[in-house]
């Protein structure tokens, strides 16, 4: 109950955003509190309505959260404002509401774009007007890729570790303490599901059978005998929870006693509300991400009384992304530019613990894969994937 | 790739048959509007999107299951699936007969040309699926389980699936009702009238908006039982399924031919199974391209779908 | 009741040449005038109102005006026609990015492709009637993205990145971000566009569209080669379809098989039926409606396609034949049991 009515005060809150955004102006997150304060703007971009809106609201929470601990150690120096990018995780969306950004001079730095997607089809307008980028999620291989195009290059960051990190790792971990595993790989047909089965088979997995869905997939007798008739052991699933949940339920219920692994798109605590616990246990997942609450309880605990709700998924990555902008912002940052070149030398500390900067293309230098299990219907921290 | 084949022939018969039977309950409600009125329903889809929902918040809500709850046995189960399949009737059956007052009646009525009634209904699609959507925070609603999908045997090789068998037995019980009622009761009759020659049964006495309204329950109930079947199969719905299992259905009903009921049941089924032994054979990503492909050939050599319109047919 | 069209209809035939002219000048002055409007009321919260107006607003109005050949002039319903702005918008992409072949010279292949689509669609396809057309064009255009999205050559579901702009024209820098240029290059194809068709239907295939949508076997028995002239439309609106594709991709140069679904052909099918099937300023008024009004009520956030479902069914339920439907002695009879 009390996250619906949470719900319902942030549509309120996304609402005032939109009119106070018409008028042409910023919204202030936290309201001044002091005259003399210097306020500076940065930028969330991700889906805000829409049938993806959950990813951004979580990930919005994250960059509020460290903006609201960042204002008030600051109290009195700088006041941070959050202006609220709705892209609904479409390129085609994307593509209306990234100008309206990039030419708003007082934005100094995006978190986000929260999907890869929308993340290229804004990416012409921010870097005709240099708007630095950390994604807290855009994880496709290609907008760093300097073989493809230097898409990203030069005002694309991201915190994650790419697909081409957690392919191989997905695979290692589905096959790991299985004697002779017979791997099934099934993608969703998005460029995201389809990209981490063609890193897997170029980190070396081998496969002994794949299949390729539509999303919005209910039906998987197909896919199901084609597992069998592969006599498979192992089945991994690249694509999101909502249909890794269908999957894993009709796979048990034919009678397969195998592995059942997922990426990080399976990796959400959504999955547990659309299977039983009997079902889900043992499933495998990997993700860049680590909740809240596998670092610290008290960071969660706090989260939660800061936020009013608990921590979604990135978190950690949108708190991260957000202390890069704030750390540069503290420093007196007050141009693009002198962004980007304070984002570009960042070196610091992920919340997490590790080290955090950036290499010459966005990318993190160093990231690492995490491991996950669901065990007795929760899922539970299993360690770096190694 | 053939042996495989052989060996996994039987069950994906068995799980073909139960989807294409979905379908069938599905094209019910396209063809007993098109048949009487000539006019593709579009908002069916969005009428068994709310028939699932239906289901599960019966499940949920009513007899409280949750994700972990062990699923019901014998007569307390029977009686669960009974209350679930009669609530997803009538919440479809309600909403079909609301749909056809605010969308299509005016505009009948008026007798106005043959695509304001097709654009009024994609509105009315939008309103439904997107209020569903607000309501349920645009996330997947999964549905507790309530029957143990336990095997009742096998045959030829197929597993026998509890589920799957209700589905197809339920499934054959609804369609013959249907015939039967079509056939039979008053009601049944002047929809055969209607749709053979509209002016003809207004002169015979016939009550127009009646008749129309019935048809939009008696699709509405077909489609909602689709919805019940669909949350016992797969146990979970959002506000976006029915979009692409409408369009489904409405081929299944078009290449039976549409407006007749025999061929939207021969439609249904041929393309649960098409669908099926596509995804095995091609690959699933190339299952929609294959569906449309054996329909175009069918159509090509029979224009009216294989056993032609009207809703009278349901003899032949 | 009043009726906007006749109305209009009626001062245009009643006005000497001079008048028309002027008419017709600031019709397209006010048009041209619409992207230096952003400060005022007009401006969309959020979404650029620039980019807006030139997608979806300007694409949108090709593309509807091209779907009213198909449906609203010969009465042939198309629920696939997205599948033509795709096949453009892939050869823009495709021979953008792999030839040094520019967007102008990219536009008449697009269009060709796109025809030809329409003649292999359209010969078995239009042996069809009513509802068994819609659901095969429906499935063609499914055809056509799901392909796209299987090809990994063609970019699979990544699609295609890294489309170039249009060339220099006349000192004219097309720059992604320089939407009035954009706008104008557009506006000025529809109006050869609006031009093409005008010619058409006042001549023999204009006859030969309107006979069929009447009456097909009337119009057959009467001696109208109805199978080639409905091919002939299909191919007409496909090529328009087309030429809205290669000109889409070389805006947004970034294009996937996401932004070709079927809800786009659905989308323009309403553009044309809510503005005025059959009527070319009806459909225009229509796509600009629908292609505006989601960005512009964004301020009502999460309910905007709520409301605008709701827009549909009302003015649907108050104006069946559109804002501005075609002429009253144009109608066919109300359509019952055709086939």
């Amino acid at each position: 109950m009390n996250e619906r009515q949470y719900m319902k005060k942030q549509r309120l809150i996304s609402v005032a955003a939109v009119i106070a955004l018409a008028a042409g102006s910023a919204v202030a997150v936290a309201p001044a509190s002091n005259a003399a304060a210097k306020t500076v703007t940065i930028a969330y971009q991700g889906p805000l309505t829409g049938e993806e809106a959950q990813v951004g609201i979580d990930e919005l929470n994250g960059v509020k959260y460290a903006v609201k601990l960042f204002n008030a150690k600051n109290k009195g120096k700088f006041n941070v404002r959050i202006v609220e990018i709705d892209d609904q995780g479409s390129g085609t969306e994307a593509a209306k509401v990234a100008p309206g950004a990039a030419s708003n001079k007082k934005i100094l730095g995006i978190v986000g774009p929260a999907y890869s997607g929308a993340t290229i089809a804004s990416l012409p307008f921010y870097k005709q007007t240099n708007l630095p980028l950390i994604s807290p999620s855009a994880t496709r291989v290609s907008i760093t890729d300097p073989a493809q195009g230097l898409i990203g290059f030069p005002v694309f960051h991201r915190i994650p570790v790419t697909d081409r990190v957690q392919g191989p790792a997905l695979y290692k971990l589905a096959t790991r303490g299985v004697s002779s595993p017979k791997v099934f790989v099934i993608d969703d047909q998005s460029p995201y599901g389809v990209g981490l089965v063609e890193y897997m088979k170029l980190g070396g997995a081998t496969l002994a059978g794949q299949d390729s869905v539509p999303d919005k997939t209910t039906d998987w007798s197909a896919t199901i005998s084609k597992v069998k008739s592969a006599s498979a052991n192992v089945v991994i699933f690249t694509g999101y929870y909502a249909q890794a949940a269908t999957l894993f339920r009709q796979l048990r219920d034919s009678g397969y006693t195998g592995v059942l692994a997922g990426g990080d798109g399976v990796l959400s605590p959504g999955i547990l509300t659309l299977a039983s616990a009997s079902i889900l246990e043992g499933v495998r997942l990997t993700g860049g991400t680590v909740p809240l609450a596998e670092i610290s309880a008290k960071l969660e605990a706090d989260f939660k009384a800061k936020m009013g709700v608990s921590s979604g998924t990135y978190a950690a990555e949108s708190i991260d992304a957000a202390n890069i902008f704030l750390s540069c912002i503290s420093k007196g940052v007050n141009t693009r530019a002198a962004m980007l070149k304070c984002v570009k030398a960042y070196k610091g500390k992920s919340i997490t613990g590790s080290a955090l900067s950036f290499d010459k293309y966005g990318d993190t230098a160093g990231g690492v894969m995490n491991g996950f299990e669901i065990k007795g219907g929760a899922i539970k921290y299993t360690g770096a994937v190694k | 790739m053939l042996s495989n084949f052989q060996d996994q022939f039987a069950s994906l018969t068995v799980g073909g048959l139960s989807l294409g039977f979905i379908y069938v309950l599905i094209a019910l409600g396209y063809t007993m509007v098109y048949g009487v009125l000539r006019m593709i329903n579009f908002a069916n889809s969005e009428v068994f999107m709310y028939g699932t929902f239906a289901t599960i918040i019966v499940i949920r809500d009513l007899f409280g299951f949750t994700q972990q709850s062990e699923p019901a046995t014998g007569f307390r189960l029977v009686y669960i699936l009974f209350l679930c399949l009669i609530a997803s009737m009538l919440m479809s059956g309600i909403l079909s007969i609301f749909l056809e007052l605010v969308a299509y009646r005016r505009l009948r009525n008026r007798g106005s040309n043959k695509l304001a009634p097709l654009i009024s209904a994609i509105g009315m699609s939008i309103v439904l699926a997107e209020f569903m959507r607000i309501l349920t925070d645009s996330r997947y609603v999964g549905s507790p389980r309530v029957m143990e999908k336990k095997s009742l045997g096998t045959f030829f090789g197929a597993e026998l699936r509890l589920d799957n068998v209700i589905i197809i037995v339920a499934g054959l019980i609804l369609f013959v009702s249907l015939s039967q009622f079509v056939q039979r009761t008053r009601l049944g009759k002047a929809i055969r009238a209607v749709s053979m020659n509209e002016d003809a049964a207004k002169l015979m006495g016939v009550n127009l908006n009646f008749v129309v309204s019935g048809t939009f329950l008696v699709g509405g109930l077909m489609t909602g039982a689709a919805g019940f079947f669909y949350v016992l199969k797969y146990e979970n719905t959002s506000f976006n399924i029915g979009f692409e299992l409408g369009i489904a259905a409405f081929t299944a009903a078009i290449l039976g031919g549409i407006g007749n009921i025999k061929g939207a049941f021969y439609g249904g089924i041929a393309l649960g199974l098409l669908e099926t032994y596509a995804s095995f054979f091609l690959g699933t990503q190339w299952k929609a391209v294959t569906v449309f492909i054996v329909l175009v050939f069918v159509l090509y050599f029979r224009p009216n779908g294989v056993f032609g319109e009207a809703i009278t047919q349901t003899r032949a | 009741m009043f009726n906007l069209r006749d109305w209009g209809a009626g001062v245009w035939e009643r006005s000497g040449r001079p008048v028309r002219v002027l008419i017709a000048l600031g019709a397209i002055a006010a048009a041209a005038s619409l992207p230096l409007l952003g400060g005022t009321f007009l401006n969309t919260p959020i979404a650029d109102y620039g980019s807006v107006l030139v997608f979806p607003v300007a694409i949108f109005v090709i593309m509807a005006l091209g779907l009213n050949i198909v449906i609203g002039k010969s009465g042939l319903l198309d629920l696939g026609y997205v599948a033509f702005f795709a096949i453009g918008a892939y050869t823009m992409g495709i021979l953008g990015t792999k030839t040094g072949l520019n967007s102008w010279e990219i536009l008449p292949i697009g269009i060709a492709m796109a025809m030809f689509a329409g003649l292999i669609l359209g010969v078995p396809a239009l042996r069809l009637r009513g509802d068994y057309l819609a659901i095969i064009t429906l499935g063609f255009g499914e055809i056509v993205r799901i392909t796209a999205l299987n090809l990994n050559s063609i970019g699979g579901a990544n699609g295609i990145v890294g489309i170039p702009t249009p060339p220099t024209i006349f000192g004219l820098e097309y720059t992604f971000d320089n939407h009035r240029l954009y706008f104008w290059t557009f506006l000025i194809i529809i109006l050869l566009t609006i031009w093409m068709i005008r010619r058409l239907s006042v001549r023999r295939a204009g006859r030969a569209w309107e006979s069929i949508r009447q009456d097909e076997d009337a119009a057959e028995l009467m001696g109208v080669p109805t199978f080639r002239y409905k091919i002939w439309a299909f191919v007409l609106g496909a090529s328009v379809g087309g030429a809205a594709g290669v000109l889409y991709a070389s805006k947004t140069l970034f294009i996937s098989p996401d932004n070709f679904t079927l809800q786009v052909s659905i989308l323009i099918l309403a553009c044309v039926v809510f503005g005025g099937m059959g009527n070319i300023w009806g459909v225009v008024l229509g796509a600009i409606i629908l292609g505006y009004l989601p960005d512009r009520i964004r301020f009502i956030s999460d309910a905007r396609l709520l409301v605008f479902g709701a827009v549909l069914v009302l003015m649907m339920n108050l104006r069946p034949d559109g804002l501005l439907p075609r002429k009253k002695r144009e109608k066919a009879l109300p359509e019952k049991g055709q086939s």
